[in-house]
């Protein structure tokens, strides 16, 4: 689809995902084990034949530079076409940071041009879907709305969560109200929008900041023609733990809602050359998915393991999800945790359990990327682990409600 | 900056010896390890060692070898300069032919040094699994101003008369040279692993494709006579790891040993890491009920039965209740509810009805079509092949590639065959 050009933002610091957005964009946090978040718009793109896409990316994107590199899994690495990392950028009239959304599309609104594209489909980097973009953007076409608005139900205790809008009987959105308390109906906003070019040319001229707040709500506000596309399939916004832990065991569940093993419509991701799962004389595996480079020789359930994650006999791991490379030593037992990449939990360690801390945290544990948890120690449900931490933070118990700090990889306290 | 290096990797042979698994496939194409092909080791190897110039000379069957190699991206081989190229026997050059043989293979494509910058020619074989960093080789073969290096391996004494195998003075330089003896003093095996001097190779060659007598076959031919004529052949003896997989038993015990508590190298090492042309997967998915022990489990699995000492490739679907014990089940396999696997090989996609029993009774009847390959108690079934619910196989059968339901009317006795649709003896 040549007349089209796909924003990805992917800018988010996250804060609403503590030590897992510390030094990684939203989008590029491991998923489903072997992917990032991002793999799932990318996916799409790839799959619904989007060929020109920009990913906007402003918070640590280190990572995610790395996960999309030249775009060869997506097969985006092409000579004129493909996937273009729009990093802020300085110039002599203007600061560079993006302040917003609106302000980030707008500050690469020149690549926008440059291809000439009709219109502009603007998508999130941290939603987990599968979605073919091509229904929706006949869907536009058909109707000649000026912008379209992919639209899913969602229920009405959950949307606090969400844009929710009201759609008129033919279609049309005539009001967006952002996380109201109380919602009238069920329809929520996706965050998945196609413009005209000429629509979102015209309102970004006014130097808006939030594409929603100032872009999208004054539009409809003013009556301009916005369309509503229902999406029937699996959508999830993980960006927040709550989500993102829910999201991530409902692929274990015993029917999981999305499929990530459609043939048709596989998730592609950067795969590093991993040996297979390696599973030894003592091991237990039950409901649970595990990636290539694992070995297992002690107790998994009902948890989500990135590729080469050791677990050690007599190791338990229960309703987890653990990063690549993670090591869980004898007898270490973590329940409700989620352990970000080259942390090791040591010998006879008690992490997580069922409830406490601050709401927000949902009484799950968070270990920061590679905080070393030495042998035996304690860390109560509700309770988040800094990135890098060491031995000396884990003098006692670390209790529920309780943030280790974060410490750089030479050595200072960040 | 390192001179130039290029490789020659013989992949043309038919590995008959491996019955139905290379029936349809080159040896070297063969699925190893529970996601690896067989020359998978030597590309890597290759890579490994700051090699990535190679020929790979093919002929027997080569369409799964050509789709697996690609354009070389997954050794980092799709380069502008060097990378990977398949040579495929071809007509048009003044001698042109099938390839009589491993010298000959080499000798049709010497136009691939020709212009060259190389001093040394490294010719590796694609059928066998180890990991070695072929630097040494080049670092031991120029300390002893060899003109060959022979990469040799020590044997136990009573397999002498399966290799090629070199004896050797004090100095390590190669006094003697049998292929495939009946007894021997000397146990070193040539591991089909051979660095020449690029216009050693080349004279070699030539002269050989002029002697009718020749087989044109480097272990039989070549080495015997570039030793016995006095040319300095050295031979570096490697100490770790290194298999032969060319036959079913060989094949199974390498693979078993893989997935055992000890494997003999760890392809995850990052001194070595080998690589493959991986497909998009997800995670191994394992299902409320499942047991797994003692196994290899590749990406896009699903498990809700029992496996134990077993390596499954990408995208086996073991069912409820279903036991896969002692075996090797390629991709996309599907063992339905109920069914046992004992000691049983099964290539891609075949489907195992449910309740089926694979690899029952007595193990001491060797199959009634291949007895040489196939009477160790192991059971074959090929690729894409039908077993219809219930149906019970015995040990030492064989079920060919693409047999059809509808075929399979009654239970299969120890040794018994029933062959596909488009079988080959």
């Amino acid at each position: 689809m040549a007349d089209l050009v796909a924003l990805v933002l992917s800018g988010g610091g996250g804060e609403r995902v503590s030590v897992l957005s510390s030094e990684r964009a939203v989008s590029a946090i491991p998923f489903g084990g072997k992917y990032r978040i991002v793999d799932f718009a990318l996916s799409n793109c790839r799959h619904s034949d989007v060929e020109y896409i920009g990913v906007l990316t402003q918070h640590a994107p280190t990572s995610l530079h790395d996960h999309i590199g030249a775009g060869r899994p997506w097969d985006l690495d092409r000579r004129d076409h493909g996937v273009m990392i729009l990093q802020p950028y300085l110039t002599r009239g203007t600061s560079g940071w993006y302040r917003g959304t609106a302000d980030a599309i707008a500050q690469n609104w020149d690549v926008v041009e440059d291809l000439k594209c009709e219109r502009v489909l603007v998508l999130s980097g941290d939603h987990v879907y599968r979605m073919d973009y091509r229904a929706l953007l006949e869907h536009h076409g058909a109707t000649g709305a000026a912008l379209t608005l992919g639209v899913t139900r969602v229920p009405p205790d959950q949307s606090r969560r969400f844009g929710m809008a009201t759609v008129d009987e033919s279609g049309r959105v005539t009001r967006l109200i952002e996380k109201p308390e109380h919602a009238a109906g069920s329809i929520a906003s996706m965050g998945i929008y196609v413009f005209e070019t000429d629509v979102l040319r015209r309102a970004l001229t006014s130097g808006p900041v939030d594409l929603v707040a100032d872009v999208i709500t004054p539009l409809i506000d003013s009556g301009a023609d916005a369309a509503a596309f229902e999406f029937e399939g699996y959508w999830e916004d993980v960006g927040t733990i709550g989500s993102y832990y829910r999201a991530s065991l409902d692929l274990v569940a015993e029917h999981p809602r999305l499929a990530l093993d459609d043939r048709s419509w596989p998730i592609l991701t950067r795969d590093e050359e991993r040996p297979p799962v390696r599973v030894s004389d003592d091991a237990s595996i039950e409901s649970s998915l595990i990636s290539n480079g694992c070995r297992i020789a002690g107790t998994v359930s009902r948890s989500v393991l990135s590729p080469g994650v050791v677990i050690e006999p007599g190791a338990r791991v229960e309703d987890s999800v653990i990063f690549q490379d993670v090591v869980i030593e004898r007898d270490a037992h973590v329940r409700r945790a989620i352990v970000d990449k080259y942390v090791q939990l040591g010998a006879g360690a008690r992490i997580g359990g069922d409830a406490g801390g601050p709401e927000w945290l949902e009484g799950l544990v968070l270990i920061g990327k590679d905080a070393r948890v030495p042998p035996r120690a304690r860390i109560e449900p509700g309770a988040v682990v800094g990135v890098g931490a060491v031995n000396e933070d884990f003098a006692g118990p670390v209790r529920a409600g309780v943030r280790l700090p974060n410490r750089t990889w030479y050595g200072d306290r960040g | 900056m390192r001179s130039s290096r290029y490789a020659f990797i013989l992949a043309g042979g038919v590995g008959s010896r491996l019955c139905l698994l290379s029936e349809r496939r080159a040896k070297p194409a063969v699925p190893f390890g529970g996601k690896y092909r067989i020359i998978d080791f030597t590309l890597s190897n290759c890579v490994n060692s700051g090699i990535y110039d190679i020929g790979v000379l093919t002929q027997y069957r080569p369409t799964s070898l050509n789709r697996h190699v690609g354009t070389g991206r997954a050794w980092d081989l799709d380069r502008s300069r060097g990378g990977i190229q398949i040579l495929q026997p071809a007509l048009g050059s003044i001698q042109s032919d099938w390839y009589q043989g491993t010298a000959d293979a080499i000798y049709q494509n010497l136009i691939h040094l020709r212009r060259r910058r190389v001093d040394q020619v490294l010719v590796l074989s694609g059928d066998h699994v180890y990991r070695m960093d072929y630097d040494v080789l080049y670092a031991y073969h120029l300390a002893n101003r060899a003109s060959v290096t022979v990469a040799v391996t020590e044997v136990p004494e009573h397999t002498v008369n399966q290799f090629g195998i070199l004896e050797t003075d004090p100095n390590g330089r190669v006094v003697g040279f049998q292929e495939k003896p009946r007894k021997s003093v000397s146990r070193l095996a040539s591991m089909g692993v051979y660095l020449f001097d690029r216009d050693t190779l080349i004279r070699w060659l030539v002269e050989d494709a002029g002697i009718e007598s020749s087989s044109h076959d480097f272990g039989k031919d070549l080495l015997p006579r570039l030793v016995a004529r006095g040319e300095s052949v050295f031979a570096y003896k490697f100490p770790d790891y290194w298999q032969d997989v060319g036959t079913l038993d060989s094949y199974y015990d390498a693979n078993m040993a893989f997935a055992g508590e000890k494997p003999p190298l760890d392809p995850a090492d990052p001194d070595g890491v080998v690589h493959t042309q991986s497909a998009d997967r997800p995670p191994v998915a394992f299902q409320i009920g499942s047991h797994a022990r003692n196994s290899l489990i590749a990406n896009g699995c699903r498990i809700a039965g029992t496996v134990e000492r077993s390596v499954l490739f990408p995208g086996v679907s073991v069912e409820a209740g279903a036991v896969v014990r002692d075996s090797i089940v390629m991709h996309d396999t599907v063992v339905s509810r109920g069914a046992v696997l004992d000691r049983a090989i099964l290539d891609k996609e075949v489907q195992v009805g449910a309740g089926a029993r694979l690899g029952v009774g007595d193990a001491s009847v060797p199959n009634r079509v291949c007895p040489e390959h196939l009477s160790s108690g192991l059971l074959l079934v090929g690729k894409g092949a039908e077993l219809p619910e219930g149906v019970s196989v015995g040990r030492n059968a064989r079920i060919g590639a693409g047999v059809t339901r509808d075929r399979i009317t009654s239970d299969i006795p120890p040794g018994g065959v029933v062959d596909g649709p488009d079988a080959m003896h």
